[in-house]
């Protein structure tokens, strides 16, 4: 059985476009907002944005691979000590985030938990891009020593052991948990994948502004806070933020070195992108591997010419700008605690940290007070309004105990 | 025997004999020295023609883990500036074996884009030159004609009266500026300027006494193998191009091997000879001879 992804818009989305080709001059200046500013808003949504289950991932979408990846999920027996869990440190109450400055498991790590809402939308994962797919991202904590320190063989006898999780196993994969320990472990990583690709944000603030502009609702479009409406245009032009946190998930995928400092304690750096890929290359749960369910092999086609550069050393993940509000503290080893110091990073920008031929679109921003307020009011709008709830699981999967 | 990983690697006469002397020597139990010896012979000494080593980088990796940072990485030696040059001494007086200073005009960090109009770069570069024994002046940027700015003029100046390299980060049109107020000026040209190897030719084959590094720039190599465009221009001119890694922040002196590393795998897709030329002999004869003969 499969589980039915958000619905496209596809169609809705090209008459929009055509409606405000057709009328550029109604749209220039509408709600303060010259005309390119206003496809620039446009191309933030809509939202929810389409999206197509994962062909590497052949339970993507299955409703009984949803069904035991949310088990899974909050499933603390995968671990060494029989005490962490996925949620553990993606705490379902904080967007997904454990609300730390850096991971603790088993051990502490020196990243920040990235919040897993939309996560599905990913090209990369990782704040190192050191997967290409969500469900070896999610395979890769069960076996690190210092976050979960589990093993094929403590997760095969996991889904052997117990009658509910391999009624579960039987439902999503058609047939009972007897493959070798090693396949096991990646079936068990794909079904948390194919949950996690359920954890979907509500629209917010911006999107129902964006979508009032689109449909010419001023009186919808009165409703977005002013300060708000400020910080967008310092988002759009001034800021220049919208040139890497692109498209609906205010993000262009890739990754960038913004002059936060990447030493990790006690010693030593945090290479970021340039270790992530190596790490990734060398991976045998990478697109290119045995394990991709796509026999085409067309979705591995970035990580084919995939090669560590000089610049991708310290460049790090452009993170969604989507529920910021639920994932403090910032940045990917969590040194920013808040959304201001955020701004204040960019506004008070270190050049020298930056090379002279590198991120040549980044200066100081140098925002006022009230500038910082406006920007901070614009990121608070992309965040619903409360922790989403945790998605419910698809109907339709007969009963395991 | 195990050698020192800066010394260069053997010619193939001394390998024979090296294997020869190993044989005999197995017979008496050292034969198990020979994978490591065979190991440190094949690394290739590398020259970094471009390590920053400024206050930050000192606060957080002192001169003693540096230096040692440097060894590690089997490099032969680098050429050294700082903001402020008090980096380069502390390294050099470290380390007078491996270090190659240069003197750059920024104080502090922040004077990139201000330097060339602040007169007071000059009696800093006056006071250091008259205290302190130096390679190069440089690294410093400056672009088109801002090269013909006094404090750029009396730079170029002071190189001549020192006979110092210039290590210029900047465009083609700094250098031709440069070179028309100094025609004899010994260039080494940070990053071969960013230009496409077909521009980096033409203006090795303009100016004889202009030389290239390869620092932070990674289109002449993929994974070992050499662009065609580029292999072209290092045949053209094996003796006018160096490597370095730019540890423009103190994080990337952990890069510092990584980078030596990578060179040695693409510098193995060329002759022996002209690896040997790039990865080190041109900074030895260019840089490090200057410093022994002073």
């Amino acid at each position: 059985m499969t589980f039915r992804p958000t619905e496209h818009h596809s169609g809705r989305r090209i008459l929009a476009t055509l409606l405000f080709l057709l009328a550029p001059a109604a749209a220039a200046g509408t709600d303060g907002f010259s005309a390119g500013e206003l496809e620039r808003i446009a191309s933030h949504g809509p939202w929810p944005t389409e999206w197509m289950r994962d062909p590497g991932n052949r339970v993507s979408a299955n409703a009984a691979a949803i069904h035991l990846g949310h088990r899974l999920f909050f499933e603390p027996r995968l671990s060494a000590n029989g005490r962490v869990a996925c949620a553990t440190c993606h705490d379902p109450a904080r967007g997904f985030q454990d609300g730390r400055a850096t991971a603790r498991g088993l051990a502490d790590g020196t990243r920040n938990t990235p919040g897993l809402f939309d996560v599905r939308h990913q090209r990369w994962f990782g704040w190192d891009g050191g997967h290409d797919n969500l469900w070896s991202a999610s395979l890769r904590p069960i076996l690190d020593q210092r976050e979960m320190g589990g093993s094929a063989t403590r997760s095969a006898a996991l889904l052997r052991g117990s009658a509910a999780l391999a009624c579960h196993y039987r439902q999503a994969f058609g047939k009972a948990p007897k493959a070798t320990d090693p396949d096991l472990l990646v079936n068990v990583a794909k079904a948390i994948a194919s949950w996690q690709e359920t954890l979907a944000s509500p629209p917010t603030a911006f999107d129902r502004f964006r979508d009032a502009l689109e449909r010419k609702d001023d009186a919808a479009a009165a409703t977005y806070p002013a300060a708000a409406r400020r910080g967008l245009k310092i988002f759009l032009g001034r800021g220049q933020c919208s040139t890497c946190h692109a498209g609906p998930l205010f993000t262009n995928g890739e990754f960038g070195d913004i002059g936060v400092p990447f030493f990790i304690k006690p010693a030593g750096v945090d290479p970021g992108r340039q270790g992530g890929i190596k790490r990734l290359l060398a991976s045998p749960y990478n697109l290119l591997g045995a394990h991709n369910d796509d026999a085409t092999k067309g979705n591995a086609t970035g990580t084919r010419y995939l090669r560590p550069e000089h610049r991708n050393f310290g460049e790090f993940k452009v993170p969604t700008l989507r529920n910021l509000t639920l994932t403090a503290p910032y940045m990917h080893n969590g040194s920013l605690a808040t959304l201001r110091d955020v701004v204040r990073h960019y506004s008070e920008l270190d050049e020298d940290r930056l090379h002279t031929d590198g991120e040549r679109i980044l200066k100081p921003l140098n925002l006022s007070e009230a500038e910082s307020a406006d920007l901070v009011a614009f990121l608070e709008s992309l965040s619903p309004e409360a922790a989403p709830p945790t998605p419910v699981e698809p109907p339709g999967v007969a009963a395991c105990r | 025997m195990k050698l020192p990983d800066n010394v260069p690697r053997a010619r193939p006469v001394h390998k024979c004999l090296a294997t020869l002397l190993a044989v005999f020597a197995g017979l008496s139990g050292a034969v198990a020295m020979l994978p490591a010896a065979s190991a440190a012979e094949a690394r290739l000494p590398i020259f970094d023609a471009h390590v920053h080593y400024s206050h930050d980088a000192w606060d957080r990796t002192p001169p003693k883990e540096a230096i040692a940072i440097l060894r590690k990485a089997g490099l032969k030696r680098a050429m050294v500036s700082s903001s402020s040059d008090d980096g380069t001494q502390k390294l050099y007086a470290e380390a007078p074996d491996l270090v190659v200073p240069s003197l750059r005009p920024y104080r502090k960090r922040g004077e990139i884009s201000t330097w060339v109009r602040d007169e007071s770069v000059i009696p800093h570069l006056e006071d250091r030159l008259r205290k302190y024994r130096y390679a190069a002046i440089g690294e410093f940027h400056v672009y088109g004609s801002d090269a013909d700015l006094p404090v750029v003029r009396r730079m170029v100046q002071l190189a001549k009266q020192y006979k110092l390299w210039l290590h210029l980060h900047g465009d083609s049109d700094a250098i031709e500026r440069v070179l028309v107020q100094d025609p004899d000026a010994r260039i080494l040209w940070a990053h071969s300027g960013f230009d496409r190897p077909e521009a980096v030719r033409a203006m090795l084959k303009k100016h004889r006494k202009l030389y290239a590094d390869l620092a932070f720039r990674n289109d002449h190599a993929t994974s070992g193998k050499i662009d065609p465009a580029w292999r072209e221009a290092f045949i053209e001119f094996p003796d006018r191009f160096l490597v370095g890694t730019d540890t423009f922040t103190p994080e990337r002196w952990y890069y510092i091997a990584e980078h030596a590393d990578w060179s040695r795998a693409w510098l193995a897709d060329l002759p022996k000879d002209i690896a040997e030329r790039i990865g080190w002999r041109n900074g030895e004869t260019l840089f490090a001879s200057m410093m022994a003969t002073k």
